[in-house]
């Protein structure tokens, strides 16, 4: 066993994984609470936003219009997606529209796969500027980066928490959540509050996506299919609360980075989020009741 | 429900074959002799190891049709199942000198016990959330995969020796060691495999699937065990793609673990959905997009991604448009241009009455 002194650097980079994983896992619980759709292309969306930002740096833009262009895009994709197919799936199963959403997650990972080719080995890095500089607690050295990767987890739980409780538009999404016809009945415009839950989805996840670009790598198969570690947050909160989602992510990243130095379990420890999420899911689930929603026909 | 009805009467009565069925079942022999005699004659070896990996995914896509299609669970875990069955199948031809049929039963049996396991808790689970851990699932058993590796005919449980100098092939069966034999090999045990799963669709569990799929409250109230035959179609599924992963073991002589990984079961339920879950053509057809048709391109030098995007239009397209897949649509749109260039040529005759197309 490891002394408490190689555990501490992880404790750290726990935490921002935590974060990340918790930014992603708000965004994609508020989407589906105001539309049903589980946004598997959460990831691979990020990731296009991230290459895009690696493109247009290495072309000479300055680094912070080179982010927003990232985050743009991400938010439109998603957006797009949203608009378009959003309405024609809105009365299927939750489990069909998620599948839709591993449509585009093809799509754009062969696009991504297509124009930034990775067989030539070349490895594309992205460093924000808050990666060098930093401060220490204790031992332990801390970047800029890591801290705004889990404020931004924070902050963005406590926003969208306080979001979908006290503004108008926040309660027509947790309506929509409840039942979309009625909530339509009483007038509110259904597809404009499922286009602004699209549109935050998408800009969290370029968010998410650039810090995962600087925190984890920058490629696209890494970035597209890392949103199945982001999901176990999400399984465990039942796709519902933020604050289990929250939590669960901080967990889940905080262990994940804590069983690196630990040699016996080390190669394991990327079975973190599914084993965690999986035990998760079976004990919430004991008590099942059969029910068949209307939307399911 | 009148439709299950009239569609449940004629069932009955069908036990002698009708006409266009004695037809399809001609084609489908006929196709089937010149695909094991006259087709490997006719490829470069080149294509008749794609077409042999084409028909170890024509037997897993046809164990996902079945859990998709016929009663309608969703797993996105296939090709982890697929790597246990592999890892499985390589452990005993390395460990024992078994015939090889023997070996792939075996494969099958165990893959199927060991999706029985981790199926049965997850079974509580139900539409989404059941897709979701069955993905969890897979990318446990990949991360466990990695580190353990594939046997490479080292020694102990795991069979595997990270410093081997020379490591052996795995075996083949010794009537088949050469490509093409090992090609009609392959395609008489996905043969033996969609026969397996059309004698299921035809009898009681075919039936209870479909009631599941229909509706399960409604299938409780019919007495069916939900849970029983769900169970059913889970260790179908494991079996057949089990003895899948044996044959994949045979084909390619060596495994690694990198050769699996976790996003291909996400590929293989898009290729599925596209190919067709409700037909077991369509799993043929699900086989050749992911299998045949990247050789393809390869060897035009096109590159393999365009695929990727064709699939995701492909699940789109499929999810809105075209329920049944590529293998319901494709006749049936041919059907209609031919009713419609028939239409045109004899434009002078009086307009046939034409119903509705369904």
């Amino acid at each position: 066993m490891p002394s408490w002194q190689d555990f501490e650097p992880f404790i750290v980079s726990g935490l921002a994984l935590g974060g990340v994983y918790a930014l992603s896992g708000v965004g994609l619980v508020v989407l589906y609470r105001a539309t049903g759709v589980l946004y598997l292309a959460f990831g691979a969306v990020g990731a296009l936003g991230a290459l895009i930002a690696w493109s247009l740096q290495k072309a000479g833009t300055p680094g912070w219009l080179s982010w927003l262009a990232s985050v743009a895009v991400a938010a439109a994709v998603t957006l797009g997606y949203g608009i378009l197919f959003g309405p024609a799936l809105a009365r299927r199963d939750p489990l069909v529209k998620a599948v839709a959403t591993i449509g585009l997650t093809l799509i754009l990972y062969g696009l991504m796969d297509l124009l930034w080719t990775t067989s030539g080995g070349q490895a594309r890095s992205i460093t924000l500027p808050t990666d060098g500089s930093g401060f220490s607690v204790g031992q332990i050295q801390v970047t800029w980066t890591q801290v705004i990767a889990l404020a931004a987890g924070v902050v963005l739980t406590v926003a969208t928490g306080a979001f979908l409780r006290y503004t108008k538009l926040g309660t027509a999404m947790r309506a929509m959540a409840n039942d979309r016809d009625i909530t339509a009945t009483l007038g509110v415009p259904v597809r404009r509050v499922e286009a602004a839950a699209w549109l935050g989805c998408g800009v969290l996840a370029g968010m998410a996506g650039l810090l995962l670009a600087d925190l984890v790598a920058l490629d696209a198969t890494t970035l597209t299919f890392l949103v199945i570690s982001s999901l176990a947050a999400v399984l465990i909160a039942r796709l519902r609360s933020i604050t289990v989602t929250f939590i669960a992510a901080i967990v889940i990243g905080l262990l994940h980075d804590l069983l690196t130095p630990v040699n016996s379990l080390t190669n394991y420890r990327d079975m973190t989020p599914f084993v965690i999420a999986a035990v998760a899911l079976l004990i919430l689930s004991r008590h099942q009741v059969m029910s068949q929603s209307r939307e399911e026909a | 429900m009148p439709a299950t009805l009239e569609r449940a009467s004629p069932a009955r009565a069908r036990t002698r074959l009708s006409r266009p069925q004695l037809i399809r079942a001609a084609i489908t022999a006929a196709l089937l002799l010149f695909v094991l005699l006259g087709l490997p004659q006719l490829m470069s070896l080149y294509y008749i190891d794609t077409m042999t990996q084409v028909a170890v995914y024509s037997m897993v896509a046809v164990g996902l049709g079945v859990l998709v299609g016929r009663v309608g669970l969703v797993s996105l875990g296939q090709v982890a199942v697929l790597a246990i069955g592999a890892w499985v199948a390589a452990r005993l031809l390395f460990a024992t000198t078994q015939p090889f049929p023997l070996v792939l039963l075996e494969a099958g049996l165990i893959t199927m016990v060991l999706g029985v396991v981790i199926g049965l808790p997850a079974l509580r689970l139900r539409g989404l959330y059941l897709a979701l851990i069955t993905l969890m699932l897979a990318g446990a058993i990949t991360v466990v995969l990695a580190t353990v590796n594939f046997p490479n005919g080292g020694h102990g449980f795991l069979g595997y020796n990270g410093s081997l100098v020379h490591i052996p092939p795995i075996r083949r069966p010794s009537i088949a060691t050469s490509d093409p034999a090992y090609f009609r090999y392959s395609v008489v045990v996905a043969i033996l495999m969609f026969a397996l799963v059309l004698a299921h669709i035809k009898t009681r569990p075919g039936r209870a699937w479909a009631a599941i799929r229909q509706s399960e409250p409604a299938a409780l109230a019919a007495g069916i065990n939900i849970w029983f035959y769900k169970l059913w179609a889970f260790a179908l599924a494991s079996f057949i793609t089990g003895v899948a992963g044996g044959v994949l073991a045979g084909a390619v002589h060596y495994l690694y673990s990198i050769g699996f990984p976790t996003q291909d079961s996400i590929t293989l339920l898009a290729v599925t959905l596209m190919g067709g879950v409700y037909s077991l053509w369509g799993a043929v057809v699900a086989a050749l997009l992911y299998q045949f048709l990247p050789a393809l391109l390869n060897n035009w030098g096109v590159s393999a991604d365009w695929l990727i995007i064709l699939f995701g239009v492909g699940v789109l397209q499929v999810l809105t448009t075209a329920p049944a897949g590529l293998a319901d649509q494709v006749p049936r749109d041919l059907a209609r241009l031919g009713r419609f260039l028939r239409n045109h040529v004899r434009k002078a005759a009086p307009a046939p009455t034409q119903g509705s197309t369904k």
